[in-house]
């Protein structure tokens, strides 16, 4: 059984309380930070934690603290990173709706590090009944006194709010996030200044994810070397995974990072094999945007070592061979997914949510979409594929922001693992059936 | 320094802070060497089109990432690489995807030849668009509900442009990009029309479009005019450089220039659009003379004799202060000169003023007597370099439209802003304190302040120390006030009044604004002296983004009292009782000038209803609609032998007259405008005279030469040349040298301009202290009680004080009437909707107006304008004048208001049904 940092009392019935939580040592790192660290002690911890953003970029956290300007006599904020909605990650929903008061404890203790007396918590629109968990979360936390002036009679004053989104992806880019914070359109800005100078109103601003803010309270109750003890090199400590597809047993599971990808899959403590006892054709590893890997890349790297769920280790290779760890949603498919149909789909939700500011990804997203519609309803010619590449090409890394790039990469993967079945596609038309998205699709073997 | 980056592999010394862009523009062959389409020249870099783009590596050859050059810094040995075959693929891939939804209707397109898009499809060399016809938004409908502004979002490009003028340039907020992705697209408001939006017409948007999807009904980005020429604007005392493009002699349209000192691309929807009145059908074409009470044309010949035989009778008969003549802040500085010069030398008397007596005279005079010289300490361009902004009895936005902007910009990115004024302004709201006085107490609050900064010990002492006098004698009379009695005058809280003043007392440069709201007061002349107390005390002169800055109203106001035309002082501001400078200027005109001060305007008036004063010479001023209490200045000007009128158009006054000179436009003469901030800039001929009309300095010389004073003829050049001898300001000042931006007075003789005045010394050596008490205005101790309603009056964006030349404009379309401006308390109380005719009665007369409803205003206080002659606001404004520069009381007047009734309201409806 691998250790569990964030999850471990997730079962406990009522852990959602604030009793309950208490109960089971809640709020006890925030204790720990205000009355027995000073702000850099709490810092060097979480550096030598080696606790990397959970959001996808996976850029350490410490660093990411240590970047933040302190100019006398101007605030500072943490914005929380709760607009999780990258396709197959659903994570830091599951931990929100689960055990509120660990995220609201790890907001808690990190702004006291970083000397923010605002905190904000941007939650997805989508995530209705869970805005309700975590408001009714706060209040309790006001109510016991972990919030508002002078925590703990340390002085020390801490507000915290919640800010719904309105359903849009591109917020979950932070500093889109950061515009409609502050109550405008949700386009990205453009970099320098990062938001550790200029970000909320134009002050210095951390935004971490969800799940990154819940990760300091186990680092600072067990200490940051103890918590760098977990996991594989620079892959420290536990991370959650989102399991979705066709396997036996989809869900949230907090892994410890260098668990093997191929345990994931099969073991019965995570996934539980593939359904149906088909076969397993591919895997995107880290939400929507990352490269898809067929089989034999997911399973082993391309040098032939075990592929481990790590940073490192899935990266392996770089998008020739390899994917990235990202949010950890972990979407499985089987022999009978159709990777055009599937491309398709994610394409039409990219075209669907680029917020249209620069124009490759505004326009290119579009066609994309249409190329990919033209192909899978029979349409296509071996030119399409090729346009699809250039037009993929011509969006990633020329972008304001990362949207460009969660766009394009999935293109590119998949023409670059499964060119055959595009060229399938286009010239054996007749073969396609018409369904919806990715099924089954006749006499295309898997590649 | 080991500034250097490589562009194309060959090394360049870069700037610090310098995106990409701008260092590979700023070396000359490279100035095109990387297409846009989301930069603009007046805009924050936005990244959005990615047509920028370029590769980036850090050794030469080696591997390179692609990025945006407009926001993307330079840094210390880059390698950029500007047209790579990976960045050519790129910007080709953009454009044609941008053509996926673009129609391709360039040869009838407005812009053809000068679009952006066409220009960048040209660079990057599109032949086809590899995507096959799709999903596209050709089908937009084009906005033509404006009288200027117009859309065609199916030319859109989505590269913001518009949007952030709207925000970064205006601050006006109105357009937004709504959807997402592929269907986003500009909206106007709440999605509305262009009329229906919160649109100003400043045109910003227009002029930021690459394409033709925001445009206007000139279509001034067309390419059809054959000549394009720079010249300065007529309407308010910000100066705008303005770009007039031309064709068979007609004025097409205007843009305003990107690299102008004074506007930077930016106008207003009177600068940029209100020209049409030049050639307007009511443009009068042919000298008049009433002949039994008709105006009968005659000839240029005819007009001229009858103006020299009747005013040679008159200087005869009367002498020579019988005769009075009203220069115009509407015209350029040349025409001025001449004007005053005729007066005094031509026909011997000091009698000439300028509608600078009705708007800032108090400054002149006020900062004469504090700094030395009454104009401008500081420049527009220190709004960039001030910790806080005070702006004292000024509406920029609507007065001043550009400078307003900047600062709307400067307040809304938190600088400190401190707002006097008794009505909610735009600019008021968005300042961090607003002080909303009860109107004509400026002097009592001024008062305070200076009390705050005392009292909080925010004197600069070493300033006051070695730069002022008669600071004891100051200081012990302020600390004497009694805060709650001047509290309970202004309606400010002691506790507002406080804070504001240590918000200024204590920034690092506080830069002070003021407008007629300061000096249209009895006690005019001593708030601008205590203005400039606090000035003193706070040692925020001298220096940048400081100082005491009147934001002059007319376009030439500034430049028309420089010229001379005021009864005390001659051209230069010199004293005309001093025996030693008439003798310059007598040595100077070759004729003996008068040394008695003349008649101010107000006085002529008065001279006139007495009998004294027979023959009056107005150029480009409607006195019966713009001068306070009509009734008595009609009286006057009916009174009169002679009254000769210059006007373009047909005014309340010219009706009067007695001849009328029809005379040329700004856009039909040469000269010269001196703005706000000392700055003179060259106004060129765009067209030829209107048929039948002459400009002012011809009809002027035309009548000097009859007269028997030998006056060279007009030329602008040979003008300033003439100028330059006698205003010592001037001295460096020649046509050529003022270029296209213009010289900032004092220019000295090697033509070396001034930004910043009083830097070591003041004008008259030290800055003086003076204290002033508080005295209610007489006409509220005479009429309050049976009068208890103060109105003020004010100015709208769109017109133009008497509204001659914008009411024959398309802003007429936009602002159609003046309103009473009244507090819903009040509006209940009278039993008054909105919308109400309202009958508003002071000592002097009644007029009706439209009531509008806001809480702009403070109960008891109403507001109004003077643009349209149907109303004739100033039939009830009154007779007070500043005690010193006798500057009448516009701001102050004591009324009763009552719904109008029966006839009235149908005269009214009637008029504005028609």
């Amino acid at each position: 059984m691998s250790k569990k940092l964030l999850l471990q009392h997730i079962d406990v019935p009522g852990i959602n309380t604030y009793e309950v939580y208490r109960k089971q040592g809640g709020y006890k790192a925030v204790e720990k930070a205000l009355k027995e660290m000073t702000a850099d002690q709490i810092l060097e911890e979480v550096k030598t934690s080696g606790l990397r953003g959970r959001g996808g970029a996976g850029f350490p956290t410490g660093m990411k603290w240590s970047f933040l300007a302190k100019p006398e006599g101007v605030a500072r904020y943490l914005v929380c990173n709760a607009d999780e909605s990258e396709p197959g990650t659903f994570k830091d929903r599951y931990l929100m709706e689960k055990i509120p008061h660990l995220l609201i404890e790890g907001m808690i203790a990190s702004s006291f590090a970083l000397g923010a007396n605002t905190a904000y918590i941007y939650i997805r629109g989508e995530y209705f009944y869970v805005h309700r968990i975590l408001e009714n979360a706060i209040k309790e936390a006001y109510a016991n006194g972990w919030l508002g002036k002078n925590i703990l009679g340390t002085g020390y004053d801490l507000d915290l709010y919640m800010q719904i989104g309105a359903g849009a992806y591109i917020c979950g880019e932070e500093t889109a996030l950061l515009e409609s914070l502050e109550g405008k359109r949700g386009n990205p800005r453009i970099k320098p200044p990062f938001p550790a100078v200029a970000g909320l109103w134009g002050r210095p601003t951390v935004v971490n994810n969800v799940e990154t803010i819940a990760a300091v309270v186990p680092i600072i109750n067990e200490g940051g070397a103890n918590y760098a003890n977990i996991g594989v090199g620079k892959s420290t400590g536990t991370k959650l995974i989102s399991a979705s597809g066709h396997i036996n047993k989809p869900g949230v599971y907090e892994i410890e990072l260098g668990l093997p990808v191929e345990e994931f899959i099969y073991s019965d403590q995570y996934c539980g094999g593939i359904r149906n006892g088909k076969e397993l054709k591919a895997v995107v590893a880290g939400g929507s945007s990352v490269p898809i890997l067929p089989k034999e890349l997911i399973l082993k790297t391309a040098a032939g070592e075990p592929r481990l769920m790590s940073y490192e280790s899935l990266g392996d290779g770089g998008f020739q061979t390899g994917t990235m760890l990202g949010s950890g949603g972990f979407i499985v498919m089987d022999e009978d997914t159709s990777i055009v149909k599937n491309l398709y789909t994610f394409s039409r939700f990219y075209h669907h949510e680029s917020c249209g500011q620069c124009s490759p990804c505004r326009e290119g997203t579009g066609w994309m979409e249409k190329i990919l519609k033209k192909i899978i309803s029979g349409n296509g010619t071996l030119s399409d594929v090729d346009l699809l590449w250039d037009i993929q090409s011509k969006i990633e890394g020329k972008t304001i922001c990362p949207l460009g790039e969660a766009a394009a990469w999935p293109v590119a993967a998949a023409i670059r693992h499964f060119r055959k079945e595009f060229e399938e596609y286009v010239t054996n038309p007749q073969n396609i059936v018409d369904v919806k998205h990715y099924y089954r699709v006749n006499n295309l073997a898997a590649v | 320094m080991s500034q250097v980056a490589y562009i194309n592999n060959r090394p360049y010394e870069y700037q610090n802070g310098e995106t990409i862009l701008n260092f590979v523009r700023r070396i000359k062959e490279k100035r095109n060497a990387i297409p846009t389409l989301c930069d603009a020249p007046n805009l924050e870099p936005f990244g959005s089109c990615r047509v920028c783009s370029v590769e980036v590596a850090l050794a030469q050859d080696g591997p390179t990432r692609t990025v945006a050059s407009c926001h993307t810094p330079v840094g210390t040995g880059q390698y950029i690489y500007t047209d790579s075959q990976s960045v050519q693929k790129l910007r080709k891939n953009i454009i044609e995807l941008v053509l996926t939804d673009h129609p391709m209707d360039c040869l009838t397109c407005e812009v053809n030849g000068n679009c952006e898009l066409q220009d960048v499809a040209a660079q990057v060399g599109i032949r086809k668009v590899r995507y096959p016809a799709g999903k596209n938004h050709l089908d937009r409908k084009k906005d033509l509900s404006h009288p200027y502004m117009t859309s065609d979002l199916s030319k859109c490009i989505n590269c913001y442009r518009c949007v952030r003028a709207c925000d970064e340039v205006q601050g006006q907020f109105v357009l937004n990009m709504s959807g997402r992705g592929f269907d986003n697209h500009i909206i106007k408001s709440s999605n509305q029309t262009f009329f229906e939006s919160d649109c100003v017409s400043c045109g910003a948007c227009a002029q930021a479009c690459p394409t033709s999807a925001i445009s206007d009904v000139f279509q001034s980005k067309s390419v059809h005019g054959d000549k394009k020429i720079q010249t300065t604007c007529t309407y308010c005392g910000v100066g705008c450089n303005l770009e007039v493009s031309v064709s068979n002699g007609e004025i097409l349209s205007i843009q305003a220039p990107y690299d102008a000192e004074v506007n930077q691309g930016h106008t207003c929807l009177k600068g940029r659009y209100a020209f049409k009145f030049y050639n307007h059908p009511d443009r009068l074409k042919s000298p008049l003379i009433k002949k039994n009470g008709e105006f009968v044309p005659v000839s240029w010949e005819e007009a001229y004799s009858f103006i020299v035989d009747k005013l040679t009778s008159i200087k005869q008969n009367f002498g020579a202060d019988a005769i009075a003549g009203i220069s115009s802040a509407r015209t350029p500085n040349e025409e001025n000169y001449l004007m005053q010069k005729f007066i005094r030398v031509v026909i011997g008397t000091n009698n000439i003023d300028c509608c600078a007596r009705v708007c800032h005279s108090p400054t002149a005079l006020g900062m004469q007597r504090a700094f030395g010289t009454g104009a401008a300490t500081n420049s527009i361009e220190d709004l960039d370099y001030t910790d806080c902004i005070l702006v004292i009895g000024a509406n920029p936005t609507d007065a001043h439209p550009v400078t307003g902007a900047k600062m709307k910009q400067k307040f809304m990115k938190g600088v400190t802003s401190i707002v006097i004024d008794p009505r909610r302004t735009e600019l008021a709201s968005y300042a961090t304190y607003f002080l909303q006085l009860r109107p004509g107490t400026n002097v009592a609050l001024l008062n305070m302040m200076l009390y705050y900064i005392i009292t909080e010990n925010l004197v600069n002492q070493s300033f006051v120390d070695t730069r002022t006098e008669g600071y004891l004698d100051f200081k012990n009379q302020i600390l004497a006030l009694d805060m709650d009695e001047l509290s309970k005058i202004t309606g400010v809280s002691k506790d507002l009044v406080k804070k504001a003043s240590v918000a200024y007392g204590s920034a690092k440069a506080a830069m002070e604004f003021h407008g007629l709201g300061v000096t249209e007061h009895s006690q005019g002349t001593f708030a601008i002296q205590l203005i400039a107390d606090l000035i003193l005390l706070t040692g925020n002169v001298g220096r940048k983004g400081v100082g005491m800055n009147p934001l002059r109203g007319q376009n030439n106001v500034q430049g028309a009292a420089d010229m001379g035309a005021q009864p005390h002082q001659g051209a230069g501001y010199l004293d005309v009782t001093n025996p030693e400078i008439n003798q310059r200027y007598n040595a100077f005109y070759g004729a003996k000038v008068p040394s008695k001060i003349g008649y101010k305007i107000p006085e002529m008036f008065d001279a006139a209803i007495a009998g004294d004063l027979k023959a009056l010479w107005i150029i480009g001023e409607d006195v019966v609609q713009t001068d306070p209490n009509t009734q008595k200045v009609i009286k006057a000007l009916t009174n009169l032998d002679l009254l000769i009128v210059s006007e373009i158009f047909m005014t309340e006054t010219s009706k009067y007259a007695t001849v009328i000179l029809p005379s040329s436009s700004f856009l039909e003469k040469e000269g010269t405008f001196t703005n706000g901030e000392r700055r003179i800039q060259k106004v060129n001929k765009i067209v030829e005279p209107i048929e039948g009309t002459m400009p002012d300095g011809v009809q002027i010389i035309e009548v000097m030469n009859r007269m028997g004073y030998a006056q060279p003829a007009y030329s602008a050049d040979t003008m300033l040349k003439e100028i330059s001898q006698i205003v010592p300001f001037f001295a460096g000042v020649t046509w050529d040298r003022l270029g296209t931006m213009g010289l900032q007075w004092p220019v000295k003789p090697d033509g070396e301009d001034t930004k910043l005045l009083h830097t070591e010394t003041f004008t008259r050596g030290k800055g003086s202290f003076a204290n002033f008490d508080f005295v209610e205005s007489h006409e509220i101790e005479t009429y309050g009680k049976d009068y208890p309603y103060i109105i003020t009056t004010n100015r709208e964006l769109e017109h133009y004080n008497c509204g001659t030349m914008t009411r024959r404009t398309g802003n007429v379309a936009i602002l159609t009437e003046d309103v009473l401006l009244i507090n819903p308390a009040d509006a209940a109380k009278e039993l008054i909707n909105d919308g109400d005719f309202v009958c508003v009665e002071s000592p002097r007369g009644k007029v009706d107006i439209k009531a509008k409803i806001t809480d702009e205003v403070l109960p008891g206080i109403l507001s109004s304008t003077f643009h349209f002659p149907e109303i004739m606001l100033n039939n009830i404004t009154s007779d007070e004048h500043c005690s010193e520069a006798k500057c009448p009381e516009y701001k102050v007047v004591s009324c009763k208001i009552r719904k109008s009734k029966g006839k009235y309201k149908k005269e009214m409806e009637a008029k504005f049904a028609s």
